[in-house]
């Protein structure tokens, strides 16, 4: 029997297990080729023997968790803006937020090529000041992968936080200072745990997006950064390797679960929740 | 609890499975041709003048010679392209897989006019790509050769370089290692260079592209280039010149395949046909493409002449793609390894 109500869903479900459950099975049952005819989980180990591999995969963890906590640590005064402007302000926020989504991705990324580069306006502003003796480039470090995935991620964390906090009942905020708790304390213990849910949902975004930005990676970090994106594109476009590419998507898609189930448990529990 | 009939399920999920016979194919009706073609400056000429030369319905899909490979690897007996565009490594892998078919000439009309080089059995060769080293005059010399590249040091931070995934990199890797003493069957002398040098390279980069985006930000001065990649940087108004090393230019013929398969190969073979004619070539010879012609009857353009001549031509290096072929995944391997743990 179907429910009646959840009749809406169904072409969703029906979508969702046709293109993205189907081929993800696909993708791990190629995984499982080794050989001509042979099947076995050899691509995995093959993987996780190698030192390398293991710490391309370890880099793309810890770009993800980087680019969150810097993510996390501009969103901050915003998000505190935000909460404590007017209409006009919120409104004005709120488009700058959106405009840079307005542009694609790659967009984003060309435009990072120039700002980051020996002649952008970074390594001439500090020329200017003096503050360095000649133009540097932050291209094809890791410090500029960051800084332009820092920017082309912020709208993914701020904007369910806005949406909470459009919601979030200011009453709760009085109610904490008229029982005695500072400024700070009546934020954090009002209004933090009705924002907790959409700043974990907002890292989840971020992380994810993160480790997988194919573009940002080669454009900005160039060939000596390798992620596992890039690794999963050389194994496909250049040696041709479908199964090891499979088992090295698979590991990716696994291990950037396993933060995000890490992060979505967190978000329940009670404590942040605001019920502990 | 409200139930939903039989009827309307069945209607729903019918709707939901038909969604796909919506959406229009991707490959049309016979008559018509899915070609692959380099992105850029390859695809635009592709599009604009020997798809409209053909007489038939040419789509121009762009993509990397090894992206036409992987794609078609992808999708066995249903290939997305009617015809490639690719080099002789790439055709090895494509003859190997069992992708693509050998032509007949008799069905193209301009085959006779072919130089005897061009007649491939497995797809006329359209140019011959000639590839060098390109600089920015205002900020270095002419180099005189690879050697130059390492040994100078007005060329340290310069130099962008890349990877065994393209071409024109592995075409070069492939001459620096022999000058210093190596061979395909040992490349230790090339990686043992990359490894001392690499705190005075300029970037390496992930692709040609890529490349090319860092010498039009000022980035670096010099990288293995084709003499395509100047002209197109010369005509975006980007100081550049092209060196032809003192080893000799590595050159690699750029050929049309009839994929295995295609839904029309005469379609095919017009197209083809179109790509070698003297009309297509004389315009291809022209900036921005600078192609070298493979028609004995087109000469060679004032642009072309700038950067190449017969003579530099017929002392042209071809490098043994199927060597290559064999030991790409390993030096690929290798040079990452180098340049992530350098």
């Amino acid at each position: 029997m179907i429910r009646k109500d959840t009749l809406l869903a169904w072409p969703m479900i029906l979508f969702m297990v046709l293109f993205f459950l189907s081929p993800l099975l696909v993708l791990f049952g190629v995984s499982l080729r080794e050989g001509e005819n042979g099947w076995g989980l050899g691509n995995f180990a093959a993987f996780l023997s190698d030192p390398f591999a293991r710490g391309v995969l370890t880099r793309t963890l810890m770009l993800g968790l980087q680019v969150t906590f810097w993510v996390s640590v501009l969103s901050l005064p915003l998000v505190m803006l935000y909460w404590h402007g007017g209409r006009r302000l919120r409104g004005f926020i709120l488009i700058c937020t959106l405009l840079p989504m307005l542009t694609s991705n790659v967009v984003r990324t060309f435009a990072w090529v120039v700002i980051l580069g020996r002649n952008g306006p970074i390594s001439q502003s500090l020329l200017a000041l003096g503050l360095t003796e000649r133009p540097f480039s932050l291209l094809f470090t890791e410090t500029g992968l960051i800084m332009a995935l820092v920017q082309i991620e912020l709208p993914l964390l701020l904007l369910p936080v806005f949406s909470v906090l459009n919601r979030a009942d200011r009453k709760t905020l009085e109610a904490a200072e008229v029982l005695g708790a500072g400024r700070w304390r009546a934020w954090f213990s009002a209004i933090f745990p009705q924002i907790v849910p959409a700043v974990l949902a907002g890292w989840v975004l971020v992380f994810a997006s993160a480790t997988t930005s194919y573009v940002t990676h080669t454009v900005i970090g160039g060939a000596r950064l390798i992620f596992l994106p890039q690794f999963v594109y050389r194994e496909v476009g250049v040696l041709f390797q479908w199964p090891m590419a499979a088992a090295i998507s698979i590991m990716l898609l696994a291990s950037t679960g396993i933060i995000m189930l890490g992060l979505t448990m967190l978000a329940r529990h009670e404590r942040l929740q605001g019920h502990g | 609890m409200a139930n939903l009939s039989r009827r309307a399920f069945t209607l729903t999920a019918l709707s939901a499975l038909a969604t796909p016979a919506l959406i229009r194919p991707a490959r049309a009706a016979s008559g018509t041709v899915v070609a692959a073609a380099f992105p850029g400056s390859w695809e635009d000429a592709y599009r604009n003048i020997v798809a409209p030369a053909s007489g038939v319905s040419v789509t121009v899909a762009p993509a990397l010679a090894q992206d036409q490979i992987a794609k078609l690897m992808a999708s066995p007996g249903r290939p997305p392209y009617d015809a490639l565009l690719v080099s002789p490594g790439q055709t090895a892998t494509l003859i190997e897989a069992g992708l693509i078919e050998k032509i007949d000439p008799s069905k193209l009309k301009n085959w006779d006019k072919l130089s005897p080089i061009a007649q491939n059995e497995w797809g006329p060769f359209v140019t011959i790509e000639v590839n060098g080293i390109a600089y920015n005059p205002e900020v270095v010399d002419k180099p005189a050769g690879y050697k130059t590249l390492f040994e100078d040091p007005q060329y340290d931070g310069q130099v962008a370089y890349i990877g065994f995934g393209s071409n024109t990199a592995t075409m070069a890797w492939t001459e620096i290692n022999k000058i210093y003493g190596g061979t395909y069957e040992d490349m230790g002398p090339v990686f043992d260079l990359i490894k001392s040098h690499l705190s005075r390279i300029g970037a390496i980069a992930t692709s040609g592209s890529n490349q090319m985006t860092m010498y039009q930000q000022g980035e670096v001065a010099v990288f293995m280039a084709s003499t395509g990649n100047v002209a197109k940087l010369r005509e975006l108004g980007m100081p550049c010149d092209f060196a032809h090393p003192e080893s000799g230019s590595p050159s690699v013929p750029v050929a049309i395949h009839l994929v295995k398969g295609a839904q029309d190969p005469d379609a095919v073979y017009a197209y083809m046909d179109a790509a070698i004619s003297a009309a297509a070539q004389a315009q291809l010879a022209e900036a921005p493409t600078a192609m070298l012609p493979t028609n004995t009857d087109v000469p060679y353009s004032a642009v072309l002449s700038e950067y190449v001549t017969p003579e530099q031509v017929a002392a042209a290096v071809y490098p043994d793609w199927i060597a290559i072929n064999k030991h790409r995944a390993d030096w690929t391997n290798t040079f990452d390894r180098i340049v992530v743990g350098g």
